[in-house]
C-alpha cells in the first residue's frame, strides 16, 4: 500500500461527492455529499501525515472532523426547519434564497 | 485636597443619574436617596474648593482630547460661587421633591433626570473652554425637554416640552454660529504666530479667547458677542425668545423650581458673565463710551424686565405668574452686566451674579411655596384659592418672606448716610445695587432709558407678586377645596430658603469684593474709565424702596381690601388687559404665524418642492437611479435559488484555480 493507493481512494471518493452535490435533489444527500467531501480531504491529510511522520496533519483532520460534525447538525437542522415550512426537501421545489 | 476631585462635582449626579435610571424601582423611595446623596456630595466638594481657593485662588484641569478640543476644569471665583449655588438650591429641591413626588408613578424617571440636569449645569459651569460649555449647555436642553415633558400623557406638557426646546435650539444654533466665528478668528491668529498655544487642542480655551480678544478684529468681536448672546437669549428666556418659559411650568413645580432658579436659565446670564471680557472689548460704534454689544445686552434686558413684568400682572396660574417674573428677573441681570459693565466694569459681573444668586434662593422658595400650595388646593388657580393662609402658616410666611425678597424691601441707612449698615432681603440689596449701576449709566452716557425700564419693571414685580401673595393666602377662600399644610420633608427647605432669602443679602461687600478678582486671575484687565466717586440724591437711593413699598400698597388695596372693583377692568371688552392676557399674543404670532405659516408653509413646503419635484426629478429619477436599476434588473438574474446552481458554480471555480495554479507553477 503505497501513498498512491490512498490519494486514489480520495480522489475517487471526492469525485463521488462532487458529481453527487452536481445532480442530487434531495437535501439531504447533498449534506452527505458534502460530508463525502470533506473526508476524502481527511483521508488526504492523514495518509500525508503518516507518509511524512509529520503528526500535524492528523490534527488538522481531527479539527477538520469536528468542524464538519457542527456543519452537518446545522444543515440538518436547516433541512427541517425547511421541511416544516414548505412539506418538502427537494431543493428543485425550493427557492427562497432566490432575488 | 478639594480641587483634586473637581471632576466628582458633575460625575457624582451623573453617576447616580445611571443608577437611579436603571435601578431605581428597587431603591428605596423610587430612587430619591442616591440623587440626593451624589449633589450633596458635590455641594460638600464645591464648597470645600471655595474654602480652598478663598480670596484668590483657581483650581484647573485640562487634558487634550481631539482637535480644538479639550476637556477641563476651571473653577474661578465666578464658578465657585455659581457651583455652590445650583448644588445647594438642587440639594434642597430634590429633598422637597421626595414629598412632592412622592405619589407620582415614575419617580425613578423624575429622579435620574433631575439628577442629569443638575450635572448638566454643573458642567456648563466648570468648563474651561467654550466647546465643553457648548455640549454641557445642549444637555442642559435636552434635560429640560425630558423635565417639562415629564407627563407626557398631556398634550399640553409634550406641546410646552416641545415648544421649549425647539425655541432655545433657535438661540443655541446662534451660539454654535458664535463658536464658530470665533474659532476661525482664533485660528488664524494662530497661524500667524501671533498667538501661541501649547497644544492645538487648547484654543477654544477661556482663557486663550480673552489672551485674543486684543487682537481680534472689532467688528468681527461684535459679531461673536452677539452671536453668544443670541445663545442667552434663548436659555434665558429673554425677548423675543421668551414664549417657552411660561409653557415650561406644564412640567412638576419641583422642575419649574429647578429651571427658573438653579439651572437652565441662569446659564444664558451665565454664559454672558463667563465671556464677559469679550464684551466689554466690544467697539462702541452706535453710543459713545458704551460698547455695542453691551448695549444690545442692557435694551435686550431692560426691555424684557418691563415686557414680562407687564404680563405677571393678569395671569391667573399661579406658576405662571412666577415664570414672568423670572423672565422679568433674568432681564434685570442683563441689565446689570450691560450698564454696570459700561461704567463699572468688571464689577458688573459682581452685581449681576449677586442678583442670579439671591434671584435663585428667593425664586426657588417661591415656586416650592406655590407647590406646597397646589399639594394642598389641587389647583393652580390663584382664582379658586384664598384664605389658606390660617391653614397652611409655614408656607404662607416663607412665601411672604421671598415675596418680599422678590420686590426688594428694605431700608438704605447707608446709603442715606446714617451710620448703619443697609438693612433688607437679599432682593433688596442686589436689585438696589442693578438700579444704581443703571442710573449711574444714566449719568455717565445721559441715557436714562434703561434706567427707567429698572424702576418701572420694580414697580411691577412688587404689584404682581403681592397680588399673587394677597389672592392666595388672606381673604375668604373662594372654593370649597379643602386644604393642609404639607409634610417636613416638603416645609424643611422652604424654611432653610427662607432663611436664605432674608440674610443672604449681607454678604453683598465681601461677593463683589470676591467677584471682581475674577478676571484680573485670568490675566484680563478690563479697561474702566474711573469716573468721580458716585453720590445720587437722597430721593434716587429711596426710589427703589418708594417704588417697591408703593407696589405692595397697591396690591393690598386692591386684592385685600377690595377698594377698586377689579371685575370692570378685567373684562374680555378692555383691550389693554386683552393684549396682556393673551400674552401680547406670542403663542399666535410665535407658533402659527412664524412656526406654521412662514416655517413649515413657505420655506419648508418650497424646500419640499424644490428638492423632491425639481432635484429628485432631474438626477435622480432620469440619471442615476435609472441607470442602476437597469444594472440590477441583469444581475439579479444570477441568483436562481437553486442550491445546485451555486454547488457547480463553486465546484468551477475551485476548478479553474486549480487549473490556474497548475499553468502558473507548472508541475511534473
Amino acid at each position: 500500500m503505497s501513498l498512491y493507493s490512498y490519494l486514489l481512494i480520495s480522489i475517487i471518493i471526492f469525485t463521488i461527492g462532487v458529481y453527487g452535490i452536481i445532480t442530487q435533489r434531495s437535501g439531504i444527500k447533498i449534506l452527505m455529499c458534502i460530508e463525502l467531501l470533506l473526508n476524502s480531504a481527511n483521508l488526504n491529510l492523514v495518509a500525508f501525515s503518516s507518509y511524512y511522520d509529520n503528526a500535524a496533519g492528523q490534527v488538522f483532520a481531527i479539527f477538520s472532523i469536528a468542524i464538519a460534525a457542527a456543519e452537518a447538525a446545522i444543515g440538518f437542522a436547516i433541512l427541517v426547519a425547511l421541511f416544516r415550512l414548505r412539506d418538502t426537501i427537494n431543493l428543485d421545489n425550493i427557492n427562497i434564497l432566490r432575488w | 485636597m478639594f480641587g483634586d476631585y473637581a471632576a466628582l462635582i458633575v460625575l457624582l449626579p451623573v453617576i447616580a443619574f445611571v443608577f437611579t435610571l436603571f435601578l431605581g424601582k428597587k431603591l428605596y423611595s423610587g430612587g430619591a436617596l442616591l440623587p440626593i446623596a451624589a449633589i450633596a456630595g458635590s455641594f460638600i466638594i464645591s464648597f470645600g474648593i471655595f474654602l480652598e481657593i478663598y480670596p484668590d485662588g483657581t483650581v484647573q484641569q485640562s487634558l487634550p482630547w481631539f482637535a480644538g478640543m479639550n476637556l477641563g476644569i476651571l473653577i474661578d471665583p465666578l464658578a465657585v460661587v455659581m457651583l455652590m449655588m445650583v448644588s445647594f438650591v438642587s440639594l434642597l429641591i430634590h429633598i422637597y421633591a421626595v414629598g412632592y413626588m412622592a405619589h407620582d408613578p415614575a419617580r425613578p424617571r423624575y429622579f435620574a433626570e433631575t439628577s442629569l440636569f443638575t450635572a448638566a449645569m454643573l458642567s456648563v459651569i466648570l468648563s474651561d473652554n467654550i466647546l465643553q460649555f457648548f455640549v454641557s449647555w445642549e444637555l442642559v436642553g435636552l434635560c429640560s425637554f425630558l423635565l417639562i415633558g415629564f407627563w407626557y400623557h398631556k398634550p399640553s406638557a409634550a406641546a410646552a416640552a416641545k415648544k421649549a426646546f425647539l425655541v432655545t435650539r433657535v438661540g443655541d444654533v446662534l451660539f454654535l454660529a458664535g463658536i464658530v466665528l470665533l474659532y476661525v478668528n482664533m485660528k488664524l491668529l494662530v497661524d500667524n504666530g501671533t498667538l501661541v498655544l501649547e497644544s492645538q487642542s487648547y484654543i477654544l480655551q477661556f482663557r486663550k479667547m480673552f489672551e485674543a480678544i486684543p487682537l481680534i478684529d472689532g467688528t468681527q468681536l461684535t459679531y461673536i458677542t452677539l452671536l453668544f448672546f443670541g445663545g442667552a437669549v434663548g436659555k434665558s428666556g429673554q425677548f423675543p425668545l421668551h414664549g417657552w418659559l411660561p409653557d415650561a411650568m406644564e412640567g412638576p413645580t419641583t422642575v419649574s423650581a429647578l429651571i427658573h432658579a438653579a439651572t437652565m436659565v441662569t446659564a444664558g446670564v451665565y454664559l454672558v458673565a463667563r465671556t464677559f471680557p469679550m464684551f466689554v472689548a466690544t467697539p462702541s460704534t452706535i453710543s459713545a463710551g458704551v460698547p455695542d454689544a453691551l448695549l444690545v445686552v442692557t435694551y435686550v434686558g431692560g426691555f424684557t424686565a418691563i415686557f414680562a413684568a407687564t404680563m405677571g400682572l393678569v395671569m391667573n396660574d399661579i406658576k405662571r405668574v412666577l415664570a414672568y417674573s423670572t423672565v422679568s428677573q433674568l432681564g434685570y441681570m442683563m441689565l446689570a452686566l450691560g450698564t454696570a459693565g459700561t461704567v463699572l466694569g468688571a464689577k458688573a459681573v459682581g452685581i449681576s451674579m449677586f442678583h442670579l444668586l439671591s434671584h435663585a434662593f428667593f425664586k426657588a422658595l417661591l415656586f416650592l411655596c406655590a407647590g406646597s400650595v397646589i399639594h394642598a388646593v389641587g389647583t393652580n388657580d390663584i382664582r379658586e384659592m384664598g384664605g389658606l393662609f390660617s391653614k397652611m402658616k409655614i408656607t404662607g410666611t416663607t412665601m411672604l418672606i421671598a415675596a418680599l425678597a422678590l420686590a426688594g424691601i428694605g431700608f438704605p441707612f447707608a446709603g442715606l448716610g446714617m451710620p448703619i449698615m443697609n438693612i433688607g432681603t437679599a432682593g433688596f440689596f442686589s436689585k438696589d445695587a442693578i438700579i444704581e449701576g443703571a442710573l449711574e449709566y444714566g449719568e455717565v452716557t445721559h441715557d436714562l432709558i434703561p434706567y427707567g425700564f429698572a424702576i418701572v419693571a420694580a414697580l411691577l414685580t412688587s404689584i404682581y407678586i403681592f397680588r399673587l401673595w394677597f389672592m392666595t393666602f388672606t381673604g375668604k377662600p373662594r372654593s370649597e377645596r379643602h386644604s393642609h399644610e404639607s409634610p417636613g420633608v416638603m416645609t424643611g427647605p422652604l424654611m432653610i430658603l427662607a432663611i436664605f432669602a432674608l440674610l443672604f443679602g449681607f454678604s453683598q461687600v465681601g461677593f463683589y469684593g470676591y467677584l471682581e478678582k475674577n478676571f484680573e486671575l485670568m490675566d484680563v484687565n478690563i479697561a474702566v474709565h474711573e469716573g468721580e466717586a458716585f453720590h445720587p440724591s437722597a430721593f434716587l437711593v429711596l426710589l427703589p424702596v418708594i417704588v417697591g413699598v408703593l407696589g405692595f400698597l397697591i396690591s393690598y388695596a386692591i386684592y385685600n381690601k377690595r377698594m377698586i372693583d377689579m371685575s370692570k377692568i378685567i373684562s374680555s371688552g378692555n383691550p389693554l388687559y386683552k393684549l396682556l392676557y393673551n400674552r401680547y399674543y406670542e403663542p399666535k404670532i410665535g407658533a402659527d404665524l412664524i412656526g406654521v405659516k412662514l416655517t413649515h408653509d413657505v420655506a419648508a413646503q418650497s424646500g419640499e418642492f424644490i428638492d423632491r419635484k425639481i432635484i429628485d426629478w432631474l438626477i435622480i429619477d432620469n440619471i442615476i437611479s435609472n441607470t442602476l436599476f437597469k444594472l440590477g434588473e441583469v444581475v439579479r438574474k444570477l441568483q436562481t435559488g437553486v442550491v445546485q446552481n451555486y454547488a457547480s458554480i463553486t465546484i468551477l471555480g475551485v476548478a479553474l484555480l486549480l487549473v490556474l495554479l497548475r499553468l502558473k507553477y507548472g508541475g511534473t
